[in-house]
């Protein structure tokens, strides 16, 4: 905002001043504390320094005007200031009420004696050196500055600067139930409608982020704001997500499961292969995200959710690991895997759980997915029933790989298998079609060469 | 079980009986006790069980008798020193505030001081404004000191023989417009423990924290809530001090809103420290200040128009919370 220039009053009973000699032209640009014009009274000849910096505007008193002391005799606007309105008040004209940017230098005593020196308050001394004020900017009736008048400068000060940035407070009206909620969920509050008082934002204005079709954002942002557990009975807000999402799924959702156990000879040396020629470190993980991919190409009906007592087909084949951390459990999302090389996918992969071991997923890591894969053959297990991850049609949940007695030829054998138990929210599948689902996938993981045809 | 009915007044005097017949070393010392039975009647018959040895008047003196008590309880005794308007513990301060609650702290817990002030507190009875204030704040405030506030007639004889048998100084205050209330009270001995909130009716929306005469007050607001859509938990917390904040603190983490609800003058009063209680217990679960609902800002009136404003009513609780609820 402008700064005016005013007429000084530098002795007690002067009430005019005039301008000897302007050392600044309008339009030039000055800097605080310079110099830039010269006023005589009765008995001195002074310089008046810049109170601001910027540009000198305004010039009303010309060279050799007698000026009331108190009135206007220029501007200087800041540099982004280009056509602030004017305050001045003609040179010569009865002297007006206050204008607001004269709060504090405009009219009135100004507080200084005849030897130029401020009277003030010890008191009023030290609230304006706090305040980074000078006392010769604030006017009052009496002429001595006391400490509520530095007071109510600053809080002018305030007032006139925070009208200027358009918003009331430093934040926004929030009660602590709902500023929490917001950060659970990861939403800003800046962008919520408040129904509370003076339009305070309540915890009914904030959206529930869960179960929703995009998933994950919420989930993003609470990985990132609480990751801690603390000891005993709590939990960190992972947890509670990941309990509130379970329970939500396995009490709306119907599931049932289907079982196969699948050879996984060939799988088993197409793994050796794979990492011999790329040198990566490809797990039975990526494999199985590149076969899911593919078969859930070829089978876009799994590729849905069941939302709102309809079907959402979802263009993007996306699917998403279940990764086991500390507090709790997450599920970053291989996004496109049925267009990715196994090589892509074992890095994504190995990116996606080093970033959600350390707590750091992104957004953009957890949103999208149509589909999850969980294993917990690295734990032993044979096989295990997943609750799918709304809003997901279907989890796959893969079992270890053991060498098990299978029939060969009518013969016992022993070969490597591993048993798929695929769980699907019947609203959004039937049986049939998730069983050619995953008779498709068995057949890929018994022939991947399948995937050259 | 019985569901034997008492008044409140009967209630306080079974309690007291009880444990005089239980302990000898129990007495009760006050003005007008013995053969007057209490201007409030609440000790009829005690002088003629007992006698004059164990139920004493005194003369109008109340830094006089209650000295005798914190004497008497130093020395092993275990009295029950009544004075008769809660306004009066002015006049008894010294005692309860620089003797009894300091004697065991001071004495490196050499000194007991298991006594029993008994006073009341409540508005409303047209007596003015040195005999209707409810003070239980200004001994709520000493650390030393507790202090039980019975809310009905099953609370105040559960209260009461808890505070007889307690080692610590303990300030009863009763509800003087409650005396004539009937409730259930069962016959023989049992206690309420210090410290112990009660939940004396669940609600979803709303936590109102109500102490002594406020309870029943809160209640009937609670069913007008509930005419209008909003279901209000009532705690009694039962004792000032030891407060049990957990209690309240959950409850308020449940309905996100708590309104505090108390008879002695709000301006620095029990509902400042229950409030702040729950400010710092809640806070992320809170979605709107908590509110508090004292007495107001002046001496009681002896206006009965004027004086019935004073206090928190079913309808002023109600308007509040609904208030809060922002419905």
């Amino acid at each position: 905002m402008p700064t005016n220039v005013i007429m000084p009053a530098l002795e007690l009973a002067q009430e005019t001043g005039k301008v000897l000699r302007w050392m600044k032209a309008p339009g030039d640009t000055v800097r605080k504390g310079e110099p830039i014009v010269e006023i005589e009274t009765d008995k001195v000849t002074v310089e008046i320094e810049a109170p601001a910096t910027g540009i000198l505007r305004d010039v009303t008193a010309r060279e050799g005007d007698i000026v009331p002391v108190g009135h206007t005799i220029a501007i200087i606007a800041a540099p982004t200031d280009s056509a602030a309105p004017s305050s001045l008040s003609p040179p010569g004209s009865a002297p007006s009420s206050l204008s607001p940017q004269g709060r504090g230098q405009g009219e009135g005593p100004s507080g200084q004696g005849s030897d130029g020196r401020v009277k003030a308050s010890p008191l009023a001394r030290k609230v304006a050196e706090e305040h980074g004020v000078d006392l010769a900017r604030i006017k009052t009736a009496t002429g001595k500055i006391e400490k509520a008048d530095v007071i109510a400068y600053v809080e002018g000060q305030k007032a006139v600067a925070t009208a200027g940035n358009g918003r009331g407070g430093r934040l926004v009206a929030a009660s602590p139930k709902a500023r929490r909620l917001a950060a659970e969920r990861g939403i800003d509050l800046r962008g919520l409608t408040g129904s509370g008082p003076g339009g305070a934002v309540i915890a009914v204005d904030v959206p529930l982020t869960l179960p929703s079709p995009q998933g994950g954002e919420g989930v993003a942002e609470r990985v990132r704001v609480a990751p801690q557990v603390a000891a005993g009975e709590r939990v960190g807000t992972v947890w509670r997500i990941m309990a509130e999402r379970m329970t939500a799924s396995w009490t709306s959702a119907p599931h049932f499961y289907l079982v196969r156990e699948v050879n996984v000879a060939r799988l088993r040396s197409w793994l050796e292969t794979a990492r011999k020629q790329t040198g990566a470190r490809i797990t039975y993980t990526d494999l199985l995200v590149k076969l899911v991919g593919a078969t859930l190409a070829q089978h876009p009906r799994v590729n849905v959710s069941w939302k709102d007592g309809a079907l959402e087909r979802h263009a993007e084949i996306n699917v998403g690991l279940a990764v086991a951390l500390e507090d709790g459990l997450v599920v970053p999302v291989i996004h496109r895997a049925d267009t990715l090389g196994l090589q892509d996918i074992a890095a994504r992969r190995e990116e996606l759980v080093t970033r959600a071991q350390a707590g750091k997923l992104r957004p953009a890591d957890i949103q999208g997915g149509v589909f999850t894969i969980s294993n917990l053959g690295m734990y032993g297990v044979d096989a295990f029933s997943a609750i799918v991850n709304p809003p997901q049609a279907a989890i796959l949940a893969v079992g270890r790989i053991a060498d098990r007695v299978v029939p060969v030829n009518g013969q016992p054998a022993v070969q490597p298998t591993m048993v798929l138990t695929l769980s699907c929210d019947h609203r959004a599948l039937d049986g049939a079609r998730g069983a050619q689902f995953l008779g498709a996938l068995a057949d890929l993981i018994e022939e991947p060469l399948t995937l050259l045809v | 079980m019985s569901e034997r009915e008492l008044t409140y007044g009967e209630a306080v005097k079974e309690a007291i009986a009880e444990e005089m017949r239980r302990d000898p070393r129990v007495f009760l010392i006050g003005e007008d006790v013995a053969e007057a039975g209490h201007p409030f009647k609440t000790l009829v018959g005690l002088v003629q069980e007992f006698g004059t040895d164990r139920i004493i008047d005194t003369p109008i003196s109340e830094p006089g008798y209650a000295g005798i008590g914190v004497g008497a309880a130093m020395t092993g005794m275990r009295p029950v020193v009544d004075v008769m308007f809660g306004d009066f513990i002015t006049l008894t301060m010294d005692q309860m505030v620089n003797q009894a609650a300091k004697a065991h702290y001071m004495s490196g817990g050499k000194i007991k001081v298991p006594i029993v002030f008994r006073t009341t507190l409540g508005a409303t009875r047209r007596s003015a404004a040195q005999h209707s204030q409810s003070l239980h704040a200004w001994v709520s405030h000493i650390p030393g000191l507790k202090v039980a506030l019975p809310s009905g007639p099953y609370e105040a004889k559960g209260l009461m023989k808890t505070a007889i048998r307690d080692d610590s100084p303990v300030v009863i205050f009763e509800d003087k417009m409650m005396y004539r209330v009937k409730g259930p009270v069962p016959e023989g001995d049992y206690t309420i423990p210090f410290g112990v909130a009660e939940v004396k009716r669940a609600g979803r929306d709303i936590t109102i924290v109500a102490t002594s005469s406020m309870v029943p007050v809160s209640l009937g607001a609670a069913k007008l809530l509930e005419d209008a859509g909003i279901s209000a938990e009532v705690i009694d917390p039962r004792t000032t001090w030891p407060l049990d904040k957990q209690t309240l603190i959950d409850s308020a983490k449940k309905t996100s809103r708590a309104l505090v609800v108390d008879e002695g003058y709000e301006r620095y009063g029990v509902t400042a420290e229950i409030a702040a209680v729950i400010a710092d217990g809640a806070f992320y679960h809170l979605d709107a200040p908590v509110k508090r609902m004292g007495a107001m800002d002046v001496p009681v009136p002896f206006s009965p128009v004027l004086e019935d404003l004073t206090v928190p009513s079913e309808r002023t609780v109600f308007e509040a919370a609904r208030a809060l609820c922002r419905r």
